[in-house]
């Protein structure tokens, strides 16, 4: 085989492709360069601001930007990017047509030059290695960087400069060589199923009863109806109800995070809490909880008169939106998926599935009738004072975000009580019958009451001191460090900034602790991780920051997004520069021993 | 078994010598290419049918997640057809645990576990894979860890001086990212579905025939 000089080669593989094939198939990838246009702009108060103009079909990762100053990694502001959540790829966040980031001017010396790393792929077809530019901080002239100052691993590549002017046998997908995965990501039939399945789940919960009467006074209303008239009509009705879901999957898609930022405020938390009491005390018969009298009786009517496809679509829509509020927990979960894809269109079928799902068993029952439901009985109010119980639970759950420990515990052991009361007391009246199902029902009684007082006694006990109602909304400076001294609570980025410069004139490592007052497992660390002897004694070189995250306000929303916090509790280190070291990032509650790899790893050690 | 840390603490230390060593070596390194070099590098790990009739380089990364996807389909074609050659060309460039990956994959082969290697590497979704991730998918393999460790460090020479033949490669054909694919004569720089490479497959062998 003889040798051939890489010219030759391409020019070889040039002319085969010329010949082979017409211009759809020679669409070669875009150099990295001219997908990813980088500009700098000097702000004499914000510093040196780097755009990037991406080109259409392409996306820049925002994790993957790196500044360096003399070889060291400088800290920048990257605004935040869109998420993107792929089933296959987990959660990142990318820049699409525009990205910003601004490298703080306090930072940067008058003369010299940084080195900008970024990283970016084609959607669905490449990704590039990194590409790193030379800034000249006196003219903001851009260059390539000379290899060896990127930080990617072949930096001989990064440049770009020799490209080829070799044609590349690449199928367009105009050629209906689609790429793996579609427009919507391959993850959409799943996803539309599982919610569906959501759906199906959220369709066993008692919200999903005000709709029998609805549904079955319109198909009773009208007289008797063939079955094919009644699934017609039980379908518009499903149907429209779904589609009422998926429209608020629009909205939500759009909204974005907010809806996400403002269910975690602890007022909504605690109104969501207050609307599951209100749901449990109507379970237990204090009172009815139903439409107002006046709107079932107009939608009876309208229901028994018409028996039209058109008015079951519009009862159907107006009865997603009454039952909304009550399946608040899991829809909001739903919805919070919904809103972190930011998809319109997906997150608008997934809800529209979970409507559906939620629609079949209606429509079961629309068929087949009331026929298929046993007669109203003593079990029906069993069930509905298991709902309450129920209701009374998801309600201490949520409210337990935002309310003091010691609280929810007392909360919980009431709960228990009141459970073990409900299954002993009526016992205590009758005449002793020795059944087993009596007796397990009275041993049930009486565990969930020795459980609950030892929890209300617990609650009393606790070391998480009096209740502190107050400290839950942020009116008190909050996140309580009984557990271990020496931690410095920050709360703005600004603050941060002051603890990182102190820990840069000491020259000390940094933990950065995102904790909140809310935040049941930031406590559990406290308790079992940051309080023990040989953690603390691990830690003790260390300048050690906790930024408080208790008022989910815009100063905390920054404080996360500094270093792309997803929540508390998380832990961050730093080593003396402020930079984050690798791999070292704790989120959620682990154990001591991982806990002490990853100072161990922080430290060097 | 071996210290993890020490361990981890090694193939990082490989993968920055790698960082500092393969740009100068690829300025320095030989400017020509061969078609030997690409098609039958003795030390590339080859796959599928030994005496096809078509062969597939594929250039990838253990950080591409667009690798990943495509590299189901191009198993799935090599099974069915049959009749195709497969070569693996590890082209580290995405990001320094990619190095990494290559290593211990290119290292795998002097033990003949390359292949299961590769494929726990490709079943880590996403990018931005960490070391600790790709170690913890080969001790799933069954490999010889020991062994392995030995290999890195005897050959690590070697290997270093493929993985800088396939970035030269590489860039030679003119591959802007990952992953890249040469099909017979055609370059495909793009991830591609199983009708893609059906279609590619196709074409090449069209062209093999007529061309010749």
């Amino acid at each position: 085989m003889p040798y051939v000089r890489i010219a030759g080669f391409v020019t070889l593989l040039l002319r085969l492709v010329m010949a082979a094939v017409g211009p759809a198939w020679s669409v070669t990838p875009m150099p990295a360069d001219q997908a990813f246009q980088l500009r700098a702009q000097l702000d004499e108060e914000e510093g040196i601001e780097l755009t990037w103009s991406i080109a259409p079909g392409h996306y820049l990762y925002r994790e993957r930007i790196v500044v360096t100053l003399d070889g060291k990694r400088i800290r920048i502001a990257a605004e935040k990017g869109e998420p993107k959540d792929d089933p296959n790829f987990g959660l990142t966040e990318i820049y699409r047509g525009t990205g910003i980031a601004t490298v703080p001017a306090e930072l940067l010396p008058e003369k010299g030059h940084i080195v900008v790393t970024y990283q970016g792929c084609a959607e669905n077809s490449i990704c590039y290695p990194p590409v790193s530019k030379s800034i000249d901080l006196a003219t903001l002239l851009i260059e390539d960087a000379g290899a060896g100052e990127g930080k990617g691993p072949a930096p001989a590549l990064g440049g770009g400069k020799e490209t080829r002017d070799v044609s590349a046998w690449t199928p367009s997908p105009s050629n209906g060589l689609e790429p793996e995965a579609g427009g919507l990501g391959g993850g959409l039939a799943s996803t539309m199923l599982a919610f569906l399945g959501f759906g199906l789940l959220l369709s066993l919960t008692p919200c999903v009863f005000p709709m029998i009467p609805i549904l079955s006074g319109m198909l009773a209303g009208g007289g008797r109806l063939s079955t094919p008239r009644s699934l017609a009509l039980s379908v518009s009705y499903v149907l429209a109800m779904a589609a009422a879901y998926g429209t608020l999957g629009i909205f939500v898609a759009w909204s974005g995070e907010n809806l996400q930022a403002s269910l975690q405020t602890p007022v909504a938390v605690l109104a969501m809490s207050a609307v599951f009491v209100a749901l449990a005390l109507s379970m237990f018969g204090l009172y009815e909880l139903q439409l107002p009298q006046s709107w079932a009786a107009k939608l009876a009517v309208v229901a028994g008169n018409r028996g039209s496809i058109g008015s079951a679509a519009l009862l159907g829509f107006g009865s997603a939106l009454i039952v909304g509020p009550c399946v608040t927990p899991p829809l909001a979960a739903a919805l919070v998926y919904v809103a972190q894809t930011g998809q319109v269109l997906r997150g608008s079928l997934a809800l529209f599935s979970l409507g559906l799902g939620m629609g079949l068993p209606l429509i079961a029952f629309g068929v087949i009738g009331s026929r298929i439901l046993p007669s109203a009985g003593v079990w029906l109010l069993r069930v509905k004072h298991v709902f309450g119980v129920i209701f009374v639970a998801l309600a201490i759950w949520m409210a337990s975000r935002v309310v003091p420990v010691a609280l929810t515990a007392t909360a919980w052991g009431g709960l228990c009580i009141a459970v073990g009361l409900y299954l002993d007391v009526p016992s205590l009246f009758q005449a002793p019958r020795w059944r087993p199902a009596k007796l397990a029902q009275a041993g049930a009684g009486v565990l969930a009451l020795f459980y609950g007082c030892v929890l209300v006694i617990g609650a009393a006990l606790s070391d998480y001191g009096p209740l502190q109602p107050l400290m839950s909304v942020g009116v008190v400076a909050s996140v309580p460090d009984a557990s271990i001294g020496g931690f410095q609570v920050v709360s703005s980025e600004a603050e941060l900034d002051r603890a990182i410069d102190l820990g840069r004139k000491q020259g000390k490592g940094i933990m950065v602790d995102f904790s909140a007052a809310w935040c049941t497992e930031c406590r559990l660390m406290e308790r079992n991780v940051f309080a023990r002897e040989e953690v603390k004694r691990r830690l003790a070189g260390m300048l050690l920051i906790r930024a408080d995250l208790t008022r989910f306000d815009l100063s905390s929303k920054t404080l996360m997004q500094r270093f792309a916090v997803v929540g508390p509790p998380t832990v961050v280190f730093l080593d003396p520069d402020g930079t984050e070291i690798t791999d070292t990032r704790v989120v959620g509650d682990i154990g001591v021993d991982d806990f002490l790899n990853k100072i161990a790893k922080a430290t060097g050690v | 078994m071996n210290d993890p840390i020490s361990r981890s603490q090694f193939l990082r230390l490989a993968a920055m010598s790698a960082l500092l060593v393969i740009p100068e070596q690829a300025r320095s390194g030989d400017n020509e290419i061969t078609r030997d070099m690409i098609l039958n590098d003795p030390d590339a790990p080859v796959a599928g049918n030994p005496d096809g009739d078509l062969t597939i380089v594929d250039f990838f990364d253990y950080n591409c997640p667009y690798c990943k996807m495509a590299a189901k389909s191009l198993e799935k074609i090599v099974k069915a057809d049959g009749n195709i050659r497969l070569v693996y060309k590890d082209w580290p460039i995405l990001a320094e645990t990619s190095i990494v990956g290559a290593r211990l994959a290119l290292a795998a082969k002097y033990q003949d576990r390359y292949l299961p290697v590769h494929h726990a590497l490709m079943d880590i979704p996403g990018y931005g894979i960490s070391q600790e991730q790709m170690l913890e998918a080969i001790g799933r393999t069954g490999v010889d860890q020991r062994r392995l460790d030995a290999d890195i460090a005897a050959h690590a020479e070697d290997i270093l001086r493929l993985i800088k033949r396939n970035l030269t490669i590489a860039e030679a054909i003119g591959l802007q990212g990952t992953p890249g694919f040469l099909v017979g004569a055609y370059r495909v720089n793009q991830a591609l579905n199983y009708d893609g490479f059906v279609k590619v497959v196709a074409d090449a062998r069209a062209r093999a025939k007529t061309g010749k």
